[in-house]
């Protein structure tokens, strides 16, 4: 029974990752965040004389992410519905969760495929600086780049299921991180349970923790959920374009 | 195989499809004919389980589209309108991808993409991208990737729609070979289309069913009987050729049962008269050729087979009569429309 919703699902993912290296944009997207990170290692990570960090590349992925996540993730439905092929994916037999979630992994495979080739720069330091590095920070950051991420796509399928239009979703998904990113700045204006409010809602503390090195499930406990959810709002947009 | 059971759809303030129920026995070929706005894509898209019905229930080989959709959509192959396709993936693994998604196993997969790529003519073409397919090709595609799990009912809207004339002829073949080892559901506006391929026409006006049945059972219980004569007179015993019409007319009017006579002159004084009767009259074949006048010579004489199209007509005049009752003028246009569209089809489906 699982695997009547597994495989379709799988199908899915699959061919959403291969859509990506079928068409430029997957392949420059890739360029870019290699070349833009490549650079940040060889001048900031790669310092003689000062203790071994991988700080700067794990700060400047993070924001490199914000432009590259929603551009991974803006054609996810969005195009489907521009260009009808969304209409044979629902009349096939694949359940409408089974149906948003392969797509988001789909994507969420793409991000994996731009991150892996980054461990060159662990690796390389690890093999130029004595002492070794501390291992803890950089798996962190690792962790870390892999919620943010998840987030950031998550996001953007949730904006791409709301319209047929890409560009739109871009933005939204755009709007979306920013809000979660600065939403602090205006919890010190406000007081009591909204204040509370805001500040759960807010990313930034939790990338620092990160970056000191801990991994605190608190934290991952908050990516997952945000992310579930996003995934989850996805589902109730699909399945209602069945009443509209 | 299909069950439609009184089948509403809304959009907005929109009435869409007004309780539309037909059942398609297996080994039905239907086909369902209506102008643009009549219903039919909504219907299609409500059977193939891509809009839920407002009200009322589809189902499809005893599996109900809304309750057991996955177990329905299984047992159906459905080519929307248009065709939509992945551009940038090669028709081969377009077609994997399809079998991946409809849970084939991978022997399984192999076997049925060769093969749908067979039946569909598509081996010259199976490496390149299907966004750089001919409109035929796609289409092509699309019909080859919705048999790929054998289904037991095909479901077809506008299949030839945007075709050119040779891609039509291609398509509809194939559809034609397709049609004889399942239940098929075809929308159309192209009528000599249906006819060619469909046993059985649903006809649509206003999201409801007009008519359905046999095109033979809706030309007995819709169209009006007529009969074709080529007839030559004897110009040297009539004197004047107007006065020997006029005579000829007159004496079919006597006929009993002719309710209409129509004269076309042809060459080499031949005359077509297309004659008129009531269905009830029988046949008039002897009596019409008792009427022509001593000296006259008939070449031919035939009954006229109703026509899909004068059928289509008459239902939708007459829906456009019931429709008037509640809003004067509007059946009138919706005729004009509708006349105005089957004129466009039938000139790109005759070709």
């Amino acid at each position: 029974m699982i695997a009547a919703h597994v495989l379709p699902a799988w199908a899915l993912a699959r061919r959403e990752l291969s859509s990506y290296f079928r068409q430029p944009a997957g392949w420059i997207i890739i360029a870019l965040f290699l070349l833009l990170t490549g650079v940040v290692f060889a001048f900031a990570v790669l310092v003689p004389a000062r203790p071994a960090s991988m700080r700067a590349f794990f700060d400047a992925s993070g924001w490199l992410l914000l432009p590259v996540a929603p551009a991974i993730s803006m054609r996810l439905l969005a195009e489907e519905f521009r260009t009808g092929t969304v209409e044979g994916l629902m009349t096939a037999p694949i359940s409408t969760p089974a149906l948003v979630l392969g797509k988001f992994f789909g994507s969420v495979l793409f991000l994996l495929a731009m991150l892996v080739p980054t461990l060159v720069y662990p690796i390389t330091l690890m093999a130029v600086s004595d002492p070794v590095p501390d291992m803890g920070p950089i798996v962190a950051g690792y962790v870390c780049l892999l919620l943010l991420g998840v987030l950031y796509l998550s996001l953007g399928l949730l904006a791409s299921s709301a319209t047929a239009n890409a560009t739109l979703a871009f933005i939204v998904t755009l709007f979306l991180i920013l809000a979660l990113l600065l939403v602090g700045t205006l919890g010190r204006q406000v007081d009591g349970v909204l204040r509370e409010v805001i500040f759960a809602m807010s990313l930034p503390p939790r990338l620092s923790d990160f970056a000191k090195g801990v991994i605190a499930t608190n934290h991952i406990a908050w990516f997952v959920t945000l992310s579930v959810l996003a995934c989850g709002v996805a589902m109730m947009f699909v399945q209602w374009r069945r009443w509209r | 195989m299909v069950v439609v059971d009184d089948v509403h759809k809304w959009f907005g303030s929109v009435h869409a499809v007004r309780g539309v129920s037909f059942e398609l026995p297996a080994g039905t070929v239907a086909g369902l004919l209506g102008h643009n706005g009549a219903g039919k894509s909504t219907t299609i898209r409500m059977i193939a389980g891509y809009i839920t019905p407002d009200a009322g229930r589809v189902s499809i080989a005893g599996h109900d589209m809304t309750d057991e959709r996955l177990q329905a959509t299984r047992q159906m192959g459905y080519l929307p309108e248009s065709t939509p396709l992945y551009p940038e993936m090669p028709t081969k693994d377009y077609l994997e991808f399809r079998g991946r998604l409809f849970g084939l196993s991978r022997e399984m997969r192999r076997k049925r993409v060769d093969e749908v790529i067979e039946r569909c003519w598509l081996k010259d073409v199976r490496l390149r991208r299907v966004g750089q397919l001919s409109k035929g090709y796609k289409q092509r595609v699309g019909l080859a990737a919705s048999l790929l799990h054998e289904p037991r009912v095909l479901l077809l809207d506008e299949p030839t729609s945007g075709l050119d004339p040779s891609q039509v002829r291609e398509t509809r073949d194939l559809v034609r070979e397709l049609a004889q080892d399942r239940t098929m559901l075809i929308s159309s506006h192209v009528l000599p289309e249906v006819e060619a391929i469909c046993n059985r026409v649903i006809i649509f006006a206003g999201g409801k069913v007009r008519a359905a049945g046999g095109v033979q059972e809706l030309a007995r219980s819709t169209g009006a009987a007529g009969y074709v004569v080529e007839v030559k007179l004897d110009a040297s015993r009539a004197g004047d050729g107007g006065a020997a019409l006029l005579a000829l007319r007159e004496a079919m009017m006597r006929v009993g049962g002719v309710s209409d006579v129509n004269m076309t002159t042809l060459q080499e004084g031949w005359t077509r008269v297309e004659v008129q009767a009531s269905r009830e009259s029988g046949d008039l074949r002897e009596a019409i050729a008792r009427a022509v006048p001593s000296g006259g010579v008939v070449r031919e004489l035939r009954p006229k087979a109703a026509s899909l199209e004068s059928i289509f007509m008459r239902v939708l005049e007459q829906a456009a009569r019931e429709e008037g009752t509640l809003a004067p003028g509007a059946g009138k246009q919706s005729i004009a429309d509708a006349a105005a569209n089957n004129t466009r089809a039938s000139d790109g489906g005759g070709a």
